[in-house]
């Protein structure tokens, strides 16, 4: 019984994104707010990845009386995704029958994705699009708020034109979010802030659902894919210091009895040139070449 | 097989820029110097620098030698004096690009001296200092930029004396602008030569370059591709016991640009004064 009670009186409100996007801005703007109309607020994050693009996500709670600071799966009442993938990686912590799912449709693809590829073809990333989404949610609202506040001048305000939607779903007068939103911003950004919230604000008013994909499908490069990467060495040059061969991500290269380089596995090389690069011997070189056959 | 270059990285090809007859160069295996080399090529390629218009002069040790594998117009200098020919030769050859490249022993040391004034006088020249900690050429002494506690020829029970950071110096001395890169970071560094070329002023940019057979050796700071890798890490700018009081600065050695500012070029300057004389004025 008392879970269910707490349930009905308490609103909970999970916002996740990728480090340094200002997920913790959004919960602070939040937790103040339900404070000043005299609710119990509890809330509990986890951070500190946060400078190279990690994960970060907070439980916010509030209501008459909060017992638990952690939001459980299926529970949420609102998702609020400043990152296209996190928002699908927490989908399962809204609530299916009433939740609101708001997120930004704007990827960012983490540096280990770019591993194990093949030639030409783009990271992977989440294939799930908006109007996926859409069917498994009551609600769901899925925009480019980094592009509106870049419209706006300043892309990082992103997270402030989220904020604007999720104002549209809780029950707290606009006036109320711009003052504690203007506590919480540099003095500098106050203005563009403002701005942005209040343009998260009218996007709702006008959101439909959207006609074609709104996530384009990564495409193919159709010559990139047949590059061949060709590591000419010249070997006289060489002093085998072992820094191409311990620098090289796809370990493609070795030294051999002699102590000069060789390459080991060539259809590994994906071309990035750190090897050539990192060379105090400028003994390789990488030739990007397109077969004949396809040059054609 | 049709080549492709796309990229910046894809079209420059530094045998373009070498005196390949004098290949392999001297440097020790894994010397940084190379690296660094290759970077300020980079930087006068993208820049679309004509090979005839660039005058490369640099002073003695392992630094001096990198400048006479350029094929452009290289000028090999006296120890500690490669801004002083530098400054003569910017001065009668306005239309030059000129571009100093020295050591740590050979700027800070023997040429600490005019380092200060070529940064004083803000002559539009380029210095690019290589601070591999040691004197790697003339036997592995001690040098100004030698970390805390290390070993060299000359400091067998280590070295204590405090350290040199040469950014700091420039800046204090008046150069328009300072930057430092570690050749690690060989993009960066490349955009950081090409901003202080760009740059009119004294532009003056230091290196943190690597010796593993002379310093690297002795120190055990491990293989070539380690201390590469932990270029930034194992430098040491102030006594090692000073790092204690300082546990947020996992990073001693800042790298980026550091000042930035707009001076009277002395060159320009120098000319107008000329001018007035040669007009019968009394230069002022």
């Amino acid at each position: 019984m008392g879970s269910d009670t707490e349930r009905d009186d308490v609103t909970s409100v999970l916002i996740v994104g990728v480090g340094g996007q200002g997920v913790i801005m959004v919960s602070k703007v939040l937790a103040t707010l339900c404070q000043e109309h005299g609710l119990e607020v509890k809330q509990s994050e986890v951070h500190g990845m946060a400078k190279r693009g990690g994960a970060v996500f907070s439980h916010v709670r509030f209501g008459r009386h909060v017992h638990s600071p952690v939001i459980p799966a299926g529970e949420a009442d609102v998702l609020l995704a400043l990152e296209w993938a996190e928002g699908l990686r927490w989908l399962h912590f809204l609530d299916p029958e009433n939740g609101t799912f708001i997120s930004d449709v704007r990827k960012i693809v983490p540096p280990f994705a770019c591993r194990d590829r093949g030639r030409g073809v783009a990271p992977q990333y989440a294939k799930t699009t908006p109007r996926d989404v859409l069917e498994k949610v009551s609600v769901g609202y899925a925009l480019d708020a980094t592009g509106i506040a870049a419209k706006l001048g300043n892309d990082r305000a992103a997270n402030t034109v989220l904020l604007g939607i999720l104002s549209t779903a809780l029950s707290f007068p606009e006036q109320a979010w711009l003052d504690v939103i203007e506590r919480f911003v540099p003095p500098k950004t106050r203005e563009i802030n403002s701005a942005a919230f209040l343009a998260g604000r009218e996007w709702v008013k006008e959101a439909t659902v959207p006609e074609g994909e709104v996530l384009p499908v990564p495409e193919v490069d159709t010559v990139l894919k047949n590059v061949v990467n060709r590591l000419e060495i010249t070997e006289e040059w060489c002093k085998g210091c072992d820094i191409c061969v311990k620098f090289c991500p796809e370990r493609c290269l070795a030294l051999n009895d002699a102590g000069k380089v060789v390459v080991k596995d060539a259809n590994a090389c994906t071309g990035c040139r750190l090897c050539e690069m990192l060379c105090p011997d400028f003994a390789i070189r990488l030739h990007k070449e397109l077969p004949a056959e396809v040059a054609q | 097989m049709n080549e492709i270059r796309v990229t910046s990285a894809d079209k420059f090809d530094i045998r373009d820029w070498l005196r390949t007859e004098l290949m392999p160069h001297f440097m020790c295996p894994g010397c940084g110097h190379g690296i660094a080399l290759r970077a300020l090529l980079w930087a006068c390629h993208e820049l679309g620098i004509d090979k005839d218009k660039l005058a490369i002069v640099s002073g003695i040790g392992c630094s001096g030698r990198t400048g006479a594998y350029i094929d452009a117009n290289t000028f090999h200098t006296t120890h500690g004096r490669p801004l002083a020919f530098a400054t003569g030769l910017k001065l009668a050859r306005p239309d030059l690009t000129v571009i100093v490249i020295t050591g740590d022993g050979d700027s800070l040391a023997i040429g600490g001296n005019h380092l200060i004034h070529a940064c004083r006088r803000n002559l539009d020249i380029t210095c690019m200092m290589l601070n591999n900690e040691v004197y790697g050429m003339t036997g592995g002494q001690v040098s100004p930029t030698t970390s805390a506690q290390r070993y060299t020829t000359t400091t067998p029970a280590g070295n204590m004396e405090p350290v040199f950071d040469a950014c700091r110096l420039a800046e204090g001395a008046g150069a328009s602008f300072v930057g430092r890169e570690a050749t690690l970071q060989i993009p960066t560094l490349k955009d950081l030569l090409k901003e202080a070329i760009a740059h009119e002023g004294f532009s003056f940019v230091e290196v943190i370059s690597d010796c593993t057979e002379i310093f690297g050796r002795k120190n055990a700071l491990g293989s070539s591709p380690e201390m590469v890798l932990k270029q930034k890490k194992v430098m040491i700018p102030e006594r090692s016991d000073n790092r204690i009081a300082q546990p947020f600065r996992p990073n001693p050695f800042p790298t980026g640009v550091f000042v930035r500012q707009e001076r009277p070029e002395y060159g320009a300057a120098y000319r107008q004064m000329c001018e007035r004389v040669q007009k019968g004025g009394k230069g002022r």
